[in-house]
């Protein structure tokens, strides 16, 4: 609630601020994104995909949280919470005089619907224990859900704001993958498979201040060249997300464009299988740590874009803690370190490199360099990504790879001792399981602090740096997301200054 | 003749048969899950057991090949799975990109090789010979998407005279699909045309040397005649056979050059339906492309006899 009332707030500020400096957003106008990978079907509740989520997401479906362009959780479809002291039962109320784009309205009934449908047996979702937690659904009147859980999860409120979590019509969802219905600002009009996705401004939006552009179009354009020709050649507006960062410094220099350089959920880390010699020795790992330049690495592989982590959690989510400094460079220290755990003259090993991500790639045979300094010969093999997810992923054949991890608030995967990695350690779990407990900010921030703490100190992984959310766009698009503190590009509130 | 025919549809539909076995087995142990690709790397083991038997990959070697086959023989391919719609409905209508594209690059190949590929052959080693061997030399050499590129930046980021790749679609802007497609069809073009200028020269050359062309200029026909009558015609049956072999392999997915103009063509399909463990679509594509080149490997075969009425069809 107070949350709520501090963002109505800023709001409020921000629009003062806008307007006093004669910058009132204008309605109107086209916006065509350019976004690499074309969408596995537009249902975000049928598949994890971040190219769904990047197309659909805010734009065409809301949830009944959402998380803002600060990384907070904001009310969506949902106008306020309130949490029991226990932790256990979470009040919603909803928004009034919501409808669907086919005309349905939404209500509590429908989210109960939702919610279910997320929990059922033999449910597509690939996150039904988001809702599984639910005990008992209860909607009092058309504009009340109140929901108790099984045991208080202080992500529960977070993961309703999850792609996993948006709110379809009972009647139009059946179509969903083909032709998705929402609430959001703008409606489906047509995917032209292989090329785009069109949708225009929902004219019934429950704000009707917004949305402020008529019709947005998604491009889909693999290749960062193309999409750099793309839009010099004005094909585009907008490169959603841009995937080789040495291309940004071409478009700086130019008037016509303008780059915004922010900070995404992804964490790039030199995943390290924790279960295999000599991995499974924490004092090597901690040498591996003290053997990487992170600096040296962002300017390599990224151009200078992208900050430094010193675990796995994001800066720009809630309860941040600075760990960069845990392991410096140093490897002098790192020597000695592998001479402690029994590697005075280093040792081999091989580093598989998802050949479909360029800066994996790129920071892999970078951090083989580096590594190599402190006696670690490194065998690169690339692999293709459909097998990268059956090697690495599944089978855990690997020794050392080199992956984004793209969800925010996925701590949780280091609890999970059969998880690629294979990081086994009861303090985590019983940290992590504190964190998911705890009812008040305070005790949530001092666990989840500490969970980033353990696996800096365990060197789980080689934590190397948050992959920039670089966006590069016509210098008339106002009001873009800086940063992505979520897998989305929310086209709500973007306008065009012509 | 009509035998001929039965005989080559025999032989089609058993390569088509053996090429099935082969791409399934193929893809079949080809690793990669596509619903661990489909739901992302933290997706519960029950939605992934659930998907795998929503696709029908948990079903054995046998039976999933069984169903493929059964939906062929009902003339129904399975739906994508990326795209959820019928693979024969994404192949046609990619098929409307790739097909013009494929014609186009051909017709500019044809346009500039044959010309050029006269001229050389008849100015043998001559500076104009070298200039034309020089072009070809360097054609030869260039990679397709990098003289794309090229010409993206000259024209399109330059110039500003074509949009920089993508395609409005026939029905919506028929001159805009149009233009799209020349630069593409170009770039491939071009290329293409370097071989066929260098064996267009060369069977010209051959032929020029033959007696009945001595006999032809001797009983006082005009050197045009005797070029593009007697001796283009015999010059043009190797020609016609690489031809065949370009267009089928145009057909078969441009794919590099469908990447860099963002074309959404057959190649850019398969592409992309391989990174996704697309299966369907890969299956569908591969015995598609298969089919094309055995039919236009045929008209050549046609074609052959049209060029030289020696050549009969048994």
């Amino acid at each position: 609630m107070k949350k709520a009332l501090l963002l109505g707030l800023m709001i409020v500020l921000m629009a003062t601020a806008a307007w006093a400096a004669g910058e009132m957003p204008k309605k109107g106008g086209n916006l065509t994104i350019c976004v690499a990978d074309e969408p596995p079907g537009l249902d975000p509740t049928a598949s994890a995909s971040a190219a769904i989520d990047r197309v659909v997401y805010a734009n065409i479906f809301e949830g009944l949280t959402k998380i803002d362009r600060t990384g907070k959780y904001v009310p969506g479809l949902a106008l306020k919470w309130d949490i029991s002291t226990d932790g256990k039962v979470v009040t919603f109320q909803l928004r009034k005089g919501v409808t669907f784009h086919n005309g349905e309205p939404f209500n509590a009934a429908v989210a109960k619907w939702n919610i279910e449908r997320g929990a059922a047996e033999g449910t597509k979702n690939a996150h039904p224990e988001f809702f599984r937690i639910i005990e008992k659904i209860e909607t009092p009147d058309d504009t009340t859900l109140k929901l108790t859980l099984k045991n208080p999860d202080s992500l529960f409120i977070v993961h309703m704001a999850e792609g996993d979590a948006v709110m379809l019509p009972m009647k139009g969802y059946e179509n969903t993958a083909a032709h998705p219905i929402g609430t959001g600002p703008f409606k489906f009009v047509a995917w032209n498979r292989g090329d785009r996705v069109e949708m225009a401004r929902n004219e019934k939006y429950w704000n009707p201040q917004l949305p402020y552009l008529d019709k947005v179009t998604y491009r889909f354009i693999g290749d960062a060249s193309a999409m750099a020709s793309a839009l010099k050649a004005g094909d585009v507006d907008i490169i959603g997300w841009l995937q080789a960062p040495e291309l940004a410094a071409d478009f700086v220099k130019d008037k016509r464009f303008k780059v915004l350089s922010g900070s995404s959920v992804a964490e790039n880390i030199m995943s390290t299988n924790n279960k295999v010699a000599p991995f499974d020795n924490k004092l090597v790992r901690q040498a591996m740590a003290h053997a990487i330049d992170r600096k040296a690495v962002i300017d390599l592989v990224m151009a200078g874009y992208g900050t430094p982590i010193g675990s796995h959690w994001p800066p720009v989510t809630p309860y941040y803690e600075n760990l960069t400094g845990k392991f410096p460079y140093d490897p002098q220290k790192a020597k000695e370190l592998l001479a402690k755990a029994g590697y005075p003259n280093g040792f081999e090993a091989t580093i598989k490199l998802p050949a479909i991500y360029a800066y994996s790639k790129r920071a892999g045979e970078v951090i083989a360099d580096m590594l190599g300094q402190v006696g670690i010969k490194l065998k690169i093999e690339l692999v293709e990504w459909g097998v990268w997810l059956d090697r690495v992923f599944k089978q855990k054949d690997f020794q050392l790879s080199m992956i984004g991890h793209a969800e925010a608030w996925d701590i949780g995967i280091y609890a999970n001792p059969n998880y690629y990695f294979q990081y086994d350690s009861k303090e985590f779990r019983d940290a992590y399981a504190n964190a998911l407990k705890a009812t008040t900010t305070e005790e949530q921030s001092k666990w989840f602090k500490r969970c980033q703490e353990i696996v800096a100190e365990d060197a789980v992984n080689g934590y190397l740096f948050v992959i920039p959310s670089l966006s590069v766009m016509k210098a008339d698009l106002q009001n873009w997301w800086k940063d992505y503190p979520t897998i989305v590009l929310d086209c709500t509130e973007v306008w065009w200054k012509k | 003749m009509l035998r001929y025919l039965t005989q080559k549809l025999i032989t089609l539909a058993l390569l088509l048969f053996l090429v099935s076995i082969t791409v399934f087995s193929v893809l079949f142990v080809l690793p990669g899950d596509p619903a661990q690709i489909i739901l992302g790397v933290n997706a519960t083991p029950e939605s992934l057991a659930t998907l795998r038997a929503d696709l029908g990959l948990d079903k054995s070697f046998m039976g999933q090949y069984g169903d493929w086959v059964a939906h062929l023989l009902t003339g129904q391919s399975q739906p994508s799975i990326h795209y959820k719609m019928p693979v024969s409905e994404l192949i046609l209508s990619r098929l409307t990109v790739t097909g013009p594209m494929a014609l186009l690059a051909m017709l500019f190949a044809v346009a500039i090789s044959l010309p050029f590929g006269i001229y050389a052959a008849r100015n043998q080693n001559r500076p104009g010979d070298v200039t034309v061997m020089f072009f070809t030399q360097l054609g030869l050499a260039t990679p397709e998407f990098w003289f794309g590129i090229l010409l993206i930046l000259l024209f399109s980021v330059q110039l500003g005279w074509f949009s920089a790749g993508g395609f409005p679609g026939w029905r919506v802007d028929f001159w805009g699909s149009l233009r799209a497609l020349l630069l593409p069809a170009f770039a491939l073009g071009v290329i293409r045309a370097s071989i066929l200028t260098r064996l267009t020269r060369s069977s010209m050359l051959e032929v020029l040397g033959e007696d009945y062309v001595r006999t032809a200029r001797a009983k006082g026909l005009t050197e045009r005649t005797v070029v593009y009558v007697h001796a283009l015609r015999n010059a043009l049956i190797p020609v016609l056979t690489i031809m065949g072999l370009q267009l089928g392999q145009l057909l078969a997915g441009a794919i590099i050059i469908e990447n860099v103009y963002f074309l959404p063509g057959l190649g850019r399909l398969v592409f992309s339906a391989i990174g996704q463990r697309d299966l369907p679509v890969v299956r569908d594509i591969v015995l598609f492309m298969a089919a094309a080149v055995m039919l236009v490997n045929f008209v050549v075969d046609l074609a052959y006899a049209f060029v030289d009425p020696r050549i009969k069809l048994k």
